[in-house]
This record gives C-alpha cells, sequence and structure tokens, in this order.
C-alpha cells in the first residue's frame, strides 16, 4: 500500500515535467497512478470480502506512536475502488475539459494525483496519526485545486475558506485523537477497537474527532465552505467535492462508529446534524439556478444523508450507508462531469439559459438521466438500492427516534427527487421562449468517463446480491438490531417500497409547485464565517496596536515593570529577608556610595548632554573608588582607565550631536518614570541584599589566591583571573571589543570604499575639511602640545608593555597596557589631528584587532596541540643571556593578544569616531 | 575526545581573527569564513555522535581544578543545538555570500560582514557549551553584540533606527542577566552550573524563586516571550536578508536555550513552570494575531517568530521528558523553518522588489520555483502534515493530554488554535503575494535573475527542513535521551564532577 501512496508521491512530482512534453495527453499518463489504486483494490476483493484485512506497517517516529500502519478492511476497500477509479477517470475526462495550452495544468495534473494519493493513503490508514496526516493533506491540495484559476478573488476566497473551514475541524479532530490515543496507549485504531475506549475525556474525544469529520464532510453548521468551492474546474468538484474529500469524514465516520457508535454524544449529534443538513441542503438545491450549485447543495444534503444513516449504528443502518455510499459518488460525480461538459459545451451552466440540449446531445442527456435515476432513488440503480436499505435500517428500528429520523430522510429524498427533476429538466428539457445557446458538439471520447460512472451506478444496482456479500463483513462490525437486512433490487412489497413510491410522487409535486421564492434560509453558516474572520481580524488590529506601541521607552517600561512587579512581588512575599546584615565595612564606603547615587541623579537631571556623561563618568570613578576600598588596587585601575577612556571616546560622539537633550518628556510621564526607575533600583538593592545575606556556602574565590600562584604561577591574582583562570571568559570579551571596534567602523565608513580609509590613508588635499568642535588637529592646534607629546609618546607606550608584563605578579596586565598605549595615541590624536595618528601608527586598525584575537585564541589552540587543555598555561623559567633568570608563564602571550585588541580597539575609534567624522564635517554646534 | 569541545568556540574565532587581517582579500575571507563554518559544522556532528554514545564530555579549560575554572560541558542537548546551529550558519553563510557576489560589496561592506558572523557563531556556540553561569553571560555578550554590528550593516536610516531598539533592549538584559549572574554568586557562591544545582537546591525557596525569576526575565527578553517580545518585530525585518534569517532562526532559540537550563539544571521544581505556560499561552496567541496584523511578509513572520517561542514555552512549561523533548524538537524545526522563510523572503524582496503585501502578486507565475520554496517551509510553519512542524506540535499536544491538567489542557486547545491562525497569516501571504495578479506592472528593467548561491542554499535548508520531517523517528530519539538526561540531572553534574575527579 506504501507503494502505491508513493508511486502517487512520484507521479505528482513527474506530472508538470510530463505535461510539458506531452500537452494535455500526459493526464492519460497520470491516470495510471489513480487506476493502479484501482487495479490493486480489486486484486484484494478476495482478501477481505470475508472480513479479512490487509496490514503493511513501517517505522516513522515510535516516540510519538506516529507509524504507518496501513490496513484494507471493507470499508476502506470500498473507498479505494471509489478514490481510485473516479480518480483516474476524472484525469482521462480533464484532457478534453481543459483546452490545450491550459496554463497551469502541469500544476493541476501534479495537484490532483497528490490529491488522490493522499485521499489513498487516508483510507488505508490503521493508525489515527497517520490517518490525520494524510487529511491534511488532502485539505491543502484541495486548497491548491480549487483556487485552480487563482486570479479570481472569489476563487482565491473560497480556497482560502475550505481550508480554514476544513483545517478548523482537522484540528480539533487532531486534539481528539490525540485524547483517544493518550488514553489508550495506541493510536492503531484496529488495537483501540479491540479493547472499546473509555475515560472521563472519551465524550470531549468524540466530539472533537466528529467536529473533524463534519466540517470536512460540510455538514451543517459547516455546510457554507462546499458550495463556495464550486469556484473549482468542475473535475475538481466532481472527484474532490462528490466522490472524494467530502466522503472522508463520512468514511472516518463509518470507521469508527462500529467501536464508539454506542458512546455519547456519537449518535445524537450525527443524526441531529446529519438530518439538518438533508433538509437544509436539499431546499437550497431547489432554489438555486447554476446547476454546480445546485448539484452542490445536493451533495451537501446527501452528505447530511450519509452522515445520519452511519450515525444510526446499526448494522442494517451501516449496510445502507455503505451502499449509498457508493452509489453517491458514482451518480454525483457522473452529474458533475456532465455539467462540466454543458458548462464548456455551451459557455454556460444557468438552467434558465439552457434549453434543448436533450435534443441536440442525446448521449450526454442520456448519461446524465441514468445518473440521476439513482439519484432520485428510482429502481433498479444503486441510489434505490440504498434508500431502500435506509428506509428499512429505521423503519424496523425500536424506538421513537428512529421514526423521527425516518420521517425526516422521507422528507429528505422528497427534496433530493424534487431538485433531481429541477436538474434533468432545467439543463436538458426544451423551454419554451428560452433562445438556444451555442453548443460545441461534446468530443465522444469525453464522455466515456462520466458514461462508465453512470453504467456503473446500475450496474450495482443489478448486482445488488454480490454488493451485499461483500459489504456484510463491515456492517457486521455493528452492532445487529432487529433482523438482518439484505441489500436487493427487490424485497417484495413491503413498507420500504411504498415510501418509496410516496417519496416519488411527492418529489415529483414538489417539483412541480416548486420552492417558494422568498424563503431563506434561517442560518446563513458564509455570513457567520465572514462574521468570525472579520472579527479576528479586527481584534488582531487592536490587540497588536495595544501591545506593539513601537516606542522603545514604552518597550523598555514594560520589562522594568515585569521586574518590579514580578520581582518586588517575590521579594515581598516570598523571600526569608536576612537579620543580622553588616551595613558597611568601612565609614567611607556610605559616603562613595552617596556619591555615586547623587552623580547619577543629577546624570539623569543634566539638560547638556555632555554635563550628563561627565556625571556619569563620576559615579564610574565612584565604582573604583569603592573597589579599592575592598582592596583590589587593580580592578580599580583598571576601572579608572576604562572610564577616561569612555569619557575620551565619547566626547568624540557627542561633537556630532546636539548639546543639549531634546524635548523632555511631559511632566506626567516624568512622574511615572521617576517612580517606576526608583522602583527598579530599590528592588534591585533588596534582591542584593537578600542574596548576600541568604549565602551559605563558602564563595569560590576563596581558593583563588592559593590556586593563582601555585597553579597560575602568578601572584595578582586579578591577572591571573583574567589569563588564566577565567582565560575563556576573557578570550570572549576581547572578541566582544573586537567585535565592537568593527560595529563602530561599520557605522561610521558604511561604505567598503569609505573603509580604507580606517587604515589611516591620509586625507586628500583637494577635499575641503570643515574644522568642527572639538576637531583635533584643525585650525588652533598647539605646536608646542605636538612636539610634547611626541616626546613622551614612547615613554608612555613603553610603561604600557611594561604594565603588560609585569602584570602577572604587579598591578597591571595586558588590558590596562592596552589602554594606556591606547591613551597614548589619543593623545597624539588629540595633539596633532589624523595625519599625526597615521604616523604614530601606520597600520590598520582592523588587522590590529585581527592580529590580537589571533594571538589569543591561537595561544589557547596551541595549548591544545601540545596536549594540554585548551587555554592551559605552563610555567617556563629558562636561563636567558643578558636576562639572566626569566620565569615565563606562557599565559603572558594571551596577554599581549589582549593588549593588542585593546590597542586596536582604540585605534579604530580614533580613527572613525576621530579623524572620519572629522572629514565628514561636524555640524555646527 | 573531549579535545572536540571547545573547537565550535575557537574554530570561528581564529576565523574571526584572520579575516580581519584579509579585509582586503575578499577571496580569502570567504574561503576562511566557509572552512571555519564547515569544520564547526563537522566538529558539531563528531560531538553528536560521541556525546550520544559515551554521556556528556567536560572540559576545564586551562587545566584548573573544577569548580574553580570553568568548563566547557556538551551533552546532547548542546551538541544538538550545535550541529542545527552550525548547518544554519553554515547555509546562511553561502547565500550571503551569493547576495554579497551579486551587489557587489559596495551596500554590504562584507570586510566587515565575515568577522562579525564569525564571531556571532562564536557566541552562539558559547552559549551552548558553557557549564558556567557567568561564561554564559560571555557568550551573549559575544553574539549581542556581533549582532549589533550585524543588525546595522550598511547603516541606513531604517537599519540605525531599528538598531537602536534592538541594542537598548538587549543592552538592558544583558543588564539584567548580569545583575542575575552576581545575585545567584552571591548567594551559592559558585557559577560552575554543576555545582550551583546542588547549591541552589540547598538555599530558601523563596530566595531560589527568586534568583529563578531574574534569570527568566533576562532570557524572556532574548528569547520574545510576551510581554517582553515588542522589541523584536521592530527590529529584525530591516536588517539584511540573511542576517535576519539566521537572528530569527538562532538568536531567540539561545534564549530557549538558557531557559531549559535555568530549568532542568539549576532551579527544577519550583513554582515557575505554570508561570511559563500562562506566558506560553499569551505569547503564542499574541504573536500569531500579531502576525495576522501585518501587510510587511518580514514583519508577520518575525510575529509568527514570536508567537511559536510560546510552543517552546508549552514544552519547557510542562516540565515532563515528552514535553521537554517535544520542546526541543520543536526549537530544531523552528531554527531551521524560520531561517528558510526569511531567506525565501530575501529571494522574494530580491525578486519583485518588496517585502509588502500591497506590492507583491502573481509570484506563483512569475517564479514557480520561489512558489514552492515558500510553500513547502510555510506549509511546515503552518505544522501542516507530515512536515516537521506538525510533528512537533503533534509531541507537545500529546504531552499536554498526557500531563492532564487544566492549564496543559488549556495549552492544547490554544497550541491548536495557534496553528490554525498561522496557516491562516501564511494562507493570506500566499493568496497575495502569490496568488493574486500583479497590482502593479512588473518593473521593466530585465528580468530579475536569482543568484544560484543564494537560491541553492535555500533550496539546501529546505530539503534540510523535509529531512527534519523523514528522520523524525532518530531525531525524536535523540531529543527523548536529551530530555531525559536534562531532567534527570545527574548525568550532567556527575560528568563535571567526574571529570574534576581526574
Amino acid at each position: 500500500m506504501l507503494v502505491l501512496v508513493v508511486v502517487h508521491g512520484l507521479t505528482a512530482v513527474a506530472a508538470p515535467v510530463l505535461v510539458r512534453w506531452l500537452g494535455r495527453q500526459a493526464l492519460y499518463l497520470c491516470s495510471l497512478a489513480p487506476f493502479a489504486a484501482l487495479g490493486w483494490g480489486l486484486a484484494q476483493t478476495g482478501r477481505v470480502d470475508q472480513g479479512g484485512a490487509v496490514t503493511e506497517t513501517y517505522r516513522w517516529v515510535d516516540r510519538l506512536g506516529l507509524q504507518i500502519d496501513l490496513r484494507l478492511v471493507t470499508i476502506s476497500w470500498l473507498m479505494v475502488l471509489l478514490v481510485g477509479g473516479v480518480g483516474g477517470l476524472v484525469l482521462v475526462y480533464s484532457v478534453r475539459y481543459f483546452p490545450a495550452g491550459q496554463d497551469g495544468l502541469g500544476r493541476y495534473a501534479g495537484v490532483f494525483v497528490a490529491f488522490a494519493g493522499a485521499m489513498f493513503g487516508l483510507v488505508v490508514s490503521d493508525n489515527l496519526l497517520l490517518l490525520y496526516v494524510f487529511w491534511e493533506l488532502t485539505t491543502v491540495f484541495s486548497y491548491l485545486l480549487i483556487a485552480q484559476d487563482p486570479t479570481r478573488r472569489s476563487s482565491r476566497r473560497s480556497a482560502m475558506q475550505a481550508l480554514l473551514v476544513t483545517t478548523l475541524g482537522g484540528l480539533a479532530m487532531l486534539g481528539g485523537f490525540v485524547l483517544l490515543g493518550e488514553s489508550a496507549g495506541t493510536y492503531r485504531w484496529s488495537q483501540i477497537a479491540e479493547q472499546p475506549p473509555s475515560g472521563p475525556h472519551l465524550a470531549a474525544a468524540l466530539t472533537l474527532v466528529l467536529l473533524g469529520a463534519l466540517s470536512k464532510s460540510a455538514i451543517f453548521p459547516f455546510s457554507f465552505w462546499l458550495p463556495a468551492a464550486m469556484a473549482a474546474p468542475t473535475p475538481v468538484s466532481a472527484y474532490l467535492h462528490a466522490a472524494a474529500m467530502v466522503k472522508a469524514g463520512v468514511f472516518l465516520v463509518a470507521l469508527l462508529g462500529a467501536t464508539v457508535g454506542g458512546d455519547q454524544p456519537w449518535r445524537p449529534l450525527l443524526l441531529t446534524t446529519g438530518l439538518i443538513t438533508m433538509l437544509l441542503g436539499g431546499w437550497a438545491a431547489l432554489r438555486q439556478h447554476d446547476l454546480k450549485l445546485l448539484l452542490a447543495y445536493g451533495t451537501v444534503s446527501q452528505l447530511g444523508f450519509l452522515v445520519a444513516v452511519f450515525g444510526g449504528g446499526t448494522a442494517n443502518s451501516a449496510l445502507a450507508g455503505a451502499a449509498l455510499l457508493l452509489a453517491h459518488a458514482l451518480f454525483k460525480s457522473t452529474l458533475f462531469l456532465v455539467v462540466g461538459i454543458i458548462d464548456v459545451s455551451t459557455g454556460t451552466r444557468d438552467l434558465r439559459e439552457l434549453t434543448g440540449l436533450a435534443r441536440r446531445t442525446p448521449v450526454l442527456a442520456v448519461v446524465a438521466g441514468l445518473a440521476a435515476a439513482s439519484m432520485a432513488g428510482l429502481p433498479p440503480f444503486a441510489g434505490f438500492v440504498g434508500k431502500e436499505a435506509a428506509f428499512a435500517a429505521f423503519l424496523h428500528g425500536t424506538g421513537t427516534a428512529d421514526l423521527v429520523v425516518l420521517t425526516v430522510i422521507a422528507i429528505g429524498s422528497t427534496l433530493t427527487v424534487a431538485y433531481t427533476l429541477r436538474f434533468l429538466s432545467g439543463a436538458f428539457a426544451d423551454k419554451p421562449g428560452v433562445p438556444e445557446v451555442a453548443l460545441r458538439e461534446p468530443a465522444t471520447d469525453w464522455l466515456v468517463g462520466p458514461a462508465i460512472l453512470a453504467v456503473a451506478g446500475l450496474g450495482v444496482g443489478a448486482a445488488a446480491a454480490p454488493l451485499d456479500t461483500v459489504l456484510t463483513p463491515y456492517s457486521d462490525t455493528f452492532p445487529a438490531v432487529g433482523s438482518a437486512y439484505h441489500l436487493a433490487v427487490w424485497h417484495g412489497f413491503s413498507g420500504p417500497l411504498g415510501l418509496s413510491v410516496l417519496v416519488l410522487l411527492a418529489g415529483y409535486a414538489l417539483y412541480r409547485v416548486g420552492a417558494p421564492s422568498g424563503a431563506r434560509l434561517p442560518f446563513d453558516g458564509a455570513a457567520a464565517y465572514r462574521r468570525v474572520m472579520s472579527g479576528v481580524d479586527r481584534l488582531a488590529v487592536e490587540l497588536t496596536g495595544a501591545t506593539q506601541r513601537g516606542s522603545l521607552p514604552s518597550y523598555l517600561g514594560v520589562i522594568l515593570l515585569v521586574l518590579v512587579a514580578g520581582l518586588g512581588g517575590i521579594l515581598i512575599g516570598a523571600v526569608p529577608w536576612p537579620e543580622n546584615a553588616r551595613a558597611w565595612d568601612t565609614s567611607l564606603q556610605p559616603v562613595v556610595g552617596a556619591g555615586i547615587v547623587v552623580a547619577a541623579v543629577t546624570a539623569v537631571r543634566a539638560l547638556r548632554r555632555l554635563t550628563a556623561m561627565i556625571l556619569v563618568g563620576v559615579s564610574g570613578y565612584g565604582v573604583a573608588v569603592l573597589f579599592v576600598l575592598h582592596g583590589a588596587p587593580d580592578l580599580a585601575l583598571t576601572q579608572f582607565l576604562v572610564e577616561t577612556a569612555t569619557i575620551a571616546m565619547m566626547v568624540l560622539v557627542l561633537r556630532r550631536l546636539p548639546e543639549k537633550f531634546s524635548e523632555r518628556p511631559i511632566r506626567t510621564s516624568r512622574v511615572g518614570r521617576i517612580a517606576l526607575g526608583v522602583a527598579v533600583g530599590v528592588v534591585a538593592a533588596a534582591m542584593t541584599y537578600v542574596a548576600v545575606g541568604g549565602r551559605e556556602a563558602v564563595p569560590l574565590s576563596d581558593a583563588f589566591p592559593g590556586e593563582a600562584v601555585s597553579f597560575g604561577g602568578g601572584k595578582n591574582i586579578v591577572n591571573v583571573i583574567l589569563v588564566d583562570i577565567r582565560a575563556w571568559d576573557t578570550m570572549g570579551e576581547i572578541s566582544v571589543l573586537v567585535v565592537a571596534a568593527t560595529g563602530v567602523a561599520s557605522l561610521i565608513f558604511r561604505r567598503s570604499a569609505a573603509l580604507a580609509r580606517r587604515r589611516g590613508v591620509p586625507v586628500p588635499a583637494d577635499q575641503p575639511v570643515t574644522p568642527g568642535w572639538l576637531s583635533a588637529g584643525a585650525g588652533g592646534q598647539s605646536v608646542i602640545l605636538e612636539v610634547v607629546t611626541r616626546l613622551v609618546f614612547h615613554t608612555i607606550v613603553l610603561f604600557s608593555i611594561f604594565l603588560l608584563f609585569s602584570g602577572h605578579n604587579a598591578p597591571g596586565g595586558g588590558f590596562a597596557g592596552g589602554l594606556v598605549a591606547g591613551l597614548a595615541l589619543a593623545i597624539r590624536y588629540l595633539a596633532g589631528g589624523p595625519d599625526e595618528l597615521t604616523a604614530a601608527a601606520p597600520v590598520d586598525a582592523g588587522w590590529v584587532l585581527g592580529a590580537g584575537l589571533f594571538v589569543s585564541v591561537g595561544t589557547g589552540v596551541l595549548a591544545m596541540f601540545a596536549g594540554a587543555q585548551v587555554l592551559q598555561s605552563a610555567v617556563v623559567d629558562v636561563h636567558l643571556p643578558v636576562l639572566g633568570e626569566v620565569h615565563l608563564v606562557t599565559s603572558i602571550f594571551f596577554d599581549i593578544g589582549v593588549y593588542l585588541v585593546v590597542v586596536g580597539l582604540i585605534l579604530d575609534i580614533l580613527r572613525s569616531l576621530g579623524a572620519e567624522i572629522d572629514r565628514q564635517g561636524v555640524p555646527a554646534p | 575526545m573531549s579535545d572536540l569541545v571547545p573547537l565550535p568556540v575557537v574554530i570561528p574565532l581564529l576565523g574571526a581573527a584572520i579575516t580581519l587581517m584579509l579585509t582586503r582579500f575578499p577571496q580569502a575571507q570567504r574561503v576562511v569564513s566557509l572552512t571555519a563554518l564547515s569544520a564547526v559544522l563537522g566538529v558539531a556532528i563528531a560531538l553528536l555522535a560521541v556525546v550520544s554514545e559515551r554521556g556528556p564530555l567536560v572540559v576545564s579549560v586551562g587545566g584548573w581544578p573544577i569548580p574553580l575554572g570553568i568548563v566547557l560541558v556538551a551533552d546532547q542537548f548542546a551538541a544538538l543545538m550545535l550541529v542545527v546551529s552550525a548547518a544554519v550558519t553554515l547555509c546562511v553563510l553561502v547565500y550571503s555570500i551569493g547576495q554579497g557576489l551579486a551587489d557587489g560589496s559596495e551596500d554590504t561592506p562584507i570586510s566587515i560582514y565575515h568577522p562579525s558572523y564569525l564571531v556571532l557563531t562564536a557566541g552562539v556556540t558559547t552559549a551552548f557549551l558553557s557549564g558556567d553561569l557567568f561564561n554564559l553571560y560571555v557568550g551573549f555578550e559575544i553574539l549581542l553584540v556581533a549582532s549589533y554590528v550585524l543588525i546595522t550593516v550598511g547603516a541606513t536610516e531604517d537599519r540605525v533606527r531599528a538598531g537602536t531598539t534592538y541594542v537598548v533592549v538587549s543592552l538592558l538584559s544583558s543588564l539584567l542577566f548580569l545583575t542575575g549572574v552576581g545575585l545567584v554568586y552571591a548567594a551559592a557562591g559558585t557559577l560552575n552550573m554543576a555545582q550551583l544545582a546542588g547549591r541552589l537546591d540547598a538555599l530558601p525557596d523563596g530566595l531560589r524563586l527568586m534568583l529563578n525569576c531574574m534569570l527568566l526575565l533576562a532570557f524572556g527578553i532574548k528569547a520574545a516571550v510576551f510581554p517582553l517580545s515588542a522589541w523584536l518585530p521592530d527590529s529584525y525585518p530591516t536588517a539584511l536578508a540573511p542576517v535576519t534569517a539566521v537572528f530569527a532562526g538562532l538568536l531567540t532559540k539561545v534564549g530557549i536555550y538558557a531557559i531549559i537550563r535555568v530549568e532542568t539544571l539549576l532551579f527544577p521544581g519550583g513554582p515557575t513552570p505554570d508561570l511559563l505556560l500562562v506566558l506560553a499561552l499569551l505569547t503564542m496567541l499574541v504573536g500569531i494575531l500579531g502576525a495576522i496584523a501585518q501587510s510587511d511578509v518580514k514583519r508577520m513572520l518575525s510575529f509568527n517568530l514570536v508567537s511559536h517561542i510560546g510552543y517552546l514555552l508549552f514544552g519547557i512549561g510542562l516540565a515532563t521528558d515528552r514535553g521537554l523533548s517535544a520542546a526541543i524538537f520543536y526549537a530544531v524545526h523552528h531554527i531551521a523553518i524560520l531561517t528558510t522563510l526569511f531567506l525565501v523572503v530575501g529571494l522574494v524582496e530580491r525578486f519583485a522588489g518588496s517585502t509588502s503585501l500591497d506590492r507583491l502578486g502573481g509570484l506563483a507565475r512569475l517564479s514557480p520555483l520561489l512558489a514552492i520554496l515558500f510553500f513547502v517551509p510555510a506549509m511546515n510553519l503552518a505544522g501542516i502534515p507530515p512536515f516537521s512542524g506538525f510533528l512537533g506540535k503533534l509531541g507537545l499536544i500529546q504531552a499536554g493530554v498526557a500531563d492532564g491538567g487544566a492549564l496543559p489542557l488549556a495549552l492544547v486547545a490554544g497550541g491548536l488554535a495557534t496553528s490554525l491562525l498561522t496557516l491562516y497569516a501564511l494562507a493570506r501571504v500566499w493568496n497575495m503575494a502569490f496568488w493574486r495578479p500583479p497590482t502593479i506592472a512588473p518593473e521593466p528593467a530585465g528580468e530579475p535573475r536569482l543568484p544560484w548561491l543564494m537560491v541553492g542554499s535555500t533550496v539546501a535548508l529546505v530539503v534540510a527542513g523535509l529531512a527534519l520531517t523523514v528522520l523524525a523517528g532518530p531525531l525524536f530519539d535523540v531529543t527523548v535521551n536529551a530530555a531525559d538526561d536534562l531532567l534527570d540531572r545527574a548525568p550532567y553534574v556527575d560528568a563535571v564532577r567526574d571529570a574534576g575527579a581526574r
């Protein structure tokens, strides 16, 4: 069976290519795939007609219970024949339906065959999840098929509507399947059926499953999508909306009903919705002028009939359902195909415009007549056999409910007879006073498909007895109520026969009277669909407008509010507060702390950018002082240098910005912001207090001093942490620096050509430079300053190198050293301008950054080559001629990389934020 | 074997260093980048194979005794994420090379792109491999700073404005993360995650909850969890197509990765799972309604991204092995599919000159190739079977139903509804951009051509997405094992302890 699915798939993929090569004749080739399914199905008849099953199993996703479990039983055998046979015939029919060179024919062929494959897979799935897979695939393929002409707005809308409605049901069904499968512990239906499911969720599960089945089969209240889907080409309607896809829901009901038919709310739900649908659909069909729409509503009605009959849940009603299922597929697809021929041959489907077709296309009329006879339930056609069986099943039922059902079915069948007559006379009869439309005589081979299907309808009726034999194993899986019924054309004069005669007569009468033109249906699903969709759209827009403000302050505000509300709440409600906390270690700490706070608050209130920035720097220096008070001079040194370098760089940036901050927020929002800011501060402080107070374990860093010397080979713990213990972090952070510098260059230079200037190419003399605020080297530069900086430059650089090398044991290190060297470059630039900077460092800043990163990371990798862990350092004591004993720790190479990166960073920023902004010109302050 | 562990970080960093030194040789840059990322992919696959066989690999960086130094830990979860991210970054690199070659390097300063991109990759791998909370922060920092550069490459006005939102919000999240790390260290006195697992257990419940929520808040911003998600759709869509693609696919998942680690390794068994479930529901629904309200494909996809983060949280919040394994599977799927779709939209933009639904039309006719490239991953994203999106969702639904509680069942319903609305949003795009007749006459300036490298890499990702479907069985075996290990904690903690004992 899997082979057949694969064959369909491959054919579908090949179809567009075949159509390109062979034109529409390629559809003949494509039809081989569904015909293969039909042939295979016929070949299996002997294995299923005694109630046996053909099974295959392949593994797919064990963990989800989703396996490719395939199983052919009687009811699926029946569906296989329909899906394969009708599919193949419709494809053959399509060759004539579409004009040669039709646009999108390749896509049509591919999707059609793919649909047939999915449909085949659906009916042979034993695994509920696999069934859902194929189920959704048929939905998607039908979406593509309905909009065969996507340029029409109505096609697109109908396609979308069918997609959403059936997917809605499908997803509900999936939920139901999972509820069933999880409680049963398996998703194989044949196993679930062995131990009928139970449990608290069973009713919910069945309701959900039925939601899927009913929406797929266009049962009330989901019926509206099917008439709209008539935007599809007629062959598509003949297949999808008569024989195959809409039968999927019926099939599911038929398959599951044998096991769960007695559980609530299976039977009442199916009977109610099915019968409502039968009446509404039949009534609506009587009011249509478009032949295709008439058939569509007729289909809706018949689907309701089928669902109700299967919902009956007895052996007899199941047998009737199966017979009706077969009959309906045969006559309805024939009629659709006939309408397609009329449509293409005359250019209209309006029964008010068609006249005299019986005379002019007698063969077509005969084919249509055969099918219509079956639809109306005339003996000895299949439709009659099925309907008789249905009447009998409910007539011999037990309760009053059965009688109600019987009555409604009879009324529905009356409607069916009436709209059948409306169809036949509308399409073929002579209508006095109606001008004859032009008719292109349909080619004979075009009629082959519909003719075969129509004759099959007759044949099935005639062969009711063998059909009964084949189908009985299926109906026997249902509980038997009353004596077993057998399919036959002639049962003698009996109740059902009388009912049939009554129905035919009443139907004819109704046809003569005609439906009152003003009568409207009480419930219009399409309008409800539109209301829901526009409601969803409106909700979407309004909700998104409310949550997606497009304003950065509001996003930050939300985040901080979450912080205050969430963590503040935890702090108040759940956290144990420490009891004996020390306020401070030295009395200087609160003083410095207060200073930091004051600086920060003043910074927020400052109107001038420069003021604000310097105040931020002051609070940063305050932090450095706190480090000193904690006994961490090395950290403090780094903090001081970073703050200084930051201020220097920020000043370069500030040149491009207005002197003062732009409009301040208005007072009310300002109060809110202040309150939020204070609240965040309070929460953060409280969290720190609580966290520190809650510590019970010994901190890791207590072991650092000893380990730093013994394993890291250095006395400066901070440096050993940076370049050894946590060198992996440092490696990451220098790559951050590298990228940050690159990013600044990217923003300032923007284009590749401009990037050349990152290397320090002198500005061409003919390019005028507008000296701006703080523009270095332009205008009033001081010669003395320039000379002095040249003199001290090398000293400072030398000092930075000293810091680098001494860092392992004394304050310093690559980071601090690099900053010092960078500041030296900054002084050169500020004193002498870009040219002076180029003279001091005639290298590409990007190259320095890259080299630094390379050296650092390379050091780590070399350790791996040496057989150690990444970034592992080694202590080497060597005796050098001049220097004497040298105590060398290999992590120094890592530190050299850090040094280079920091230098490169500052050089890059001086080139971009400094020289390049000078070049681009600075707006006057 | 443990030598493999640092390589996914070290290789791209070396690559970045080399490409920085080769800015004047674009050809050489391309070779270096491609080599580096291919090597990372190879290493990642090898790691996954080894780790699946033998359990977590642990490396103590610098040979320091554990827990003194930093440890790198590659368990199945990390290795799987590495493989996926490496594959995706490689494909996107090829795509961006194709784009760079086609556009010339004037608009997109490729010399900056390569090193930044490689550092971004290193940041992602650092985060995945880190066994140290502060180092995890460093990983985030690396990838964030690199992403700041990438999101503004080209520095158009839109990008700088969007970049500002992105950078400031990300800085806030980093600040919160760092605060969280500080608080954790203050309370527990260690940063080694395996050691933290034991020490945090000993803390009072309230304090644990506080630390837990602080970290969740920081990661929630990165992972774009509602109500912390609004920044994402405002910033991602403006960047270069490959940049958006890799951000959308990967970066939020790093946040999710961190959330999973926090929830399973550091703070299991608290009240946060229920909180996550509620947030998951909100994220799903608010996100997908946002997607429906959009008229630009990129923005629509960005909202979709946010919405489907809800699925991941759903699985995490269930805190069962089935939920977690489905979430991991879904994360893998989502990385691949969202990246693919953004790349496809990049092709659309290139082909039709726009991504606005008001301007697009008739693409199915104009370019059947684009149509297929969009349709397959779009259906995959919408959770249409048999694609991986369906399988992931199925796993989540099963896990929710198996849990049986009211909140999980509400999430099952919400997840199904989201799935339908996702389909609606995507079908709308399909109807308008691909089916509707073109509203604007196609520009006469010659047939727009799509560079084969861009198309090829996109096709590769589409195929990779399909492979996730076909190979879902074995993949679920991996994610279930990974989830079991995560929930058990012992494999991770023991591996780190044993490595220290050596």
